[in-house]
């Protein structure tokens, strides 16, 4: 029901009066997000855990962050025909982060997340129909100054 | 409306550079009052739909480890003048929408 208040809010406004008709808008994938282990969230969001490694995928983010709560990543995409971005944080209690949709031809997306402690960064990249990864490691000081 | 959205959106070789913050509080769950003990219930933005000319070029999944008032960037193909909006919901049903003009 809270998608349709969405929907509806943004009918208002006429955002998605003229949406094509290819488009579907896709479910929130609850189970990922509750996921514990990272094979598990990879399982429930893309039904396998068999992705295969590319240095095309570029992470931005600092080496060692000043501020854990605001950790700013940039994920940009070498491939063509890139359909969804999605972000892992490795040493989260959660380790999804955030998953995102593109319909046009987009290969940037950038976000600030929140890191628990040091660890990696994950990110899976859907183009064609294949799926490829790559990560980072990021170093998280235990009170900001970057020691760890 | 849109008080918890601010979008710049600029052209540069056909492609838009969009920025945009939104105000939230984005509450894990986990936090908890300093004097009670108790925690503070989660609060947290699910979904972020992105449409350019009101067509959808983007939808974002969020979890709890986006950081508060979150910031959100991409680039899409588009022109000056173009129209971006920006709608996000989170775990209560709130939702709020935004406007801006690609410059």
């Amino acid at each position: 029901m809270k998608r349709r208040t969405l929907l509806k809010a943004s009918l208002q406004l006429g955002v998605t009066g003229m949406l094509f008709p290819g488009i579907a808008i896709s479910a929130y994938p609850t189970k990922a997000f509750l996921a514990k282990q990272i094979p598990d969230a990879l399982r429930e969001a893309y039904g396998t855990t068999d992705i295969g490694e590319s240095g095309k995928i570029e992470i931005e983010a600092p080496h060692i962050a000043s501020d854990a709560n605001m950790v700013p990543v940039r994920i940009k995409s070498g491939f063509e025909n890139t359909e969804s971005i999605s972000l892992v944080v490795t040493g989260n209690e959660s380790p999804f982060t955030a998953y995102f949709k593109l319909y046009e031809a987009q290969s940037f997306v950038s976000t600030r997340i929140r890191m628990a402690s040091t660890s990696d960064l994950l990110v899976i990249v859907k183009a064609d129909g294949v799926l490829h990864t790559n990560k980072r490691p990021v170093r998280v000081g235990r009170n900001g100054c970057g020691e760890s | 409306m849109a008080r918890s959205l601010k979008i710049r959106a600029h052209e540069i070789d056909g492609q838009v550079i969009v920025k945009s913050v939104i105000n939230h509080p984005m509450e894990t769950g986990k936090r908890k009052v300093k004097k009670t003990g108790k925690k503070i219930p989660s609060h947290f933005i699910k979904e972020v739909i992105v449409s350019r000319n009101r067509r959808i070029v983007m939808e974002a999944f969020w979890g709890k480890s986006i950081s508060r008032n979150p910031f959100l960037s991409f680039q899409i193909p588009g022109r000056k003048g173009d129209t971006i909006t920006i709608s996000w919901l989170d775990n209560r049903g709130n939702t709020d929408t935004a406007n801006a003009k690609v410059r």
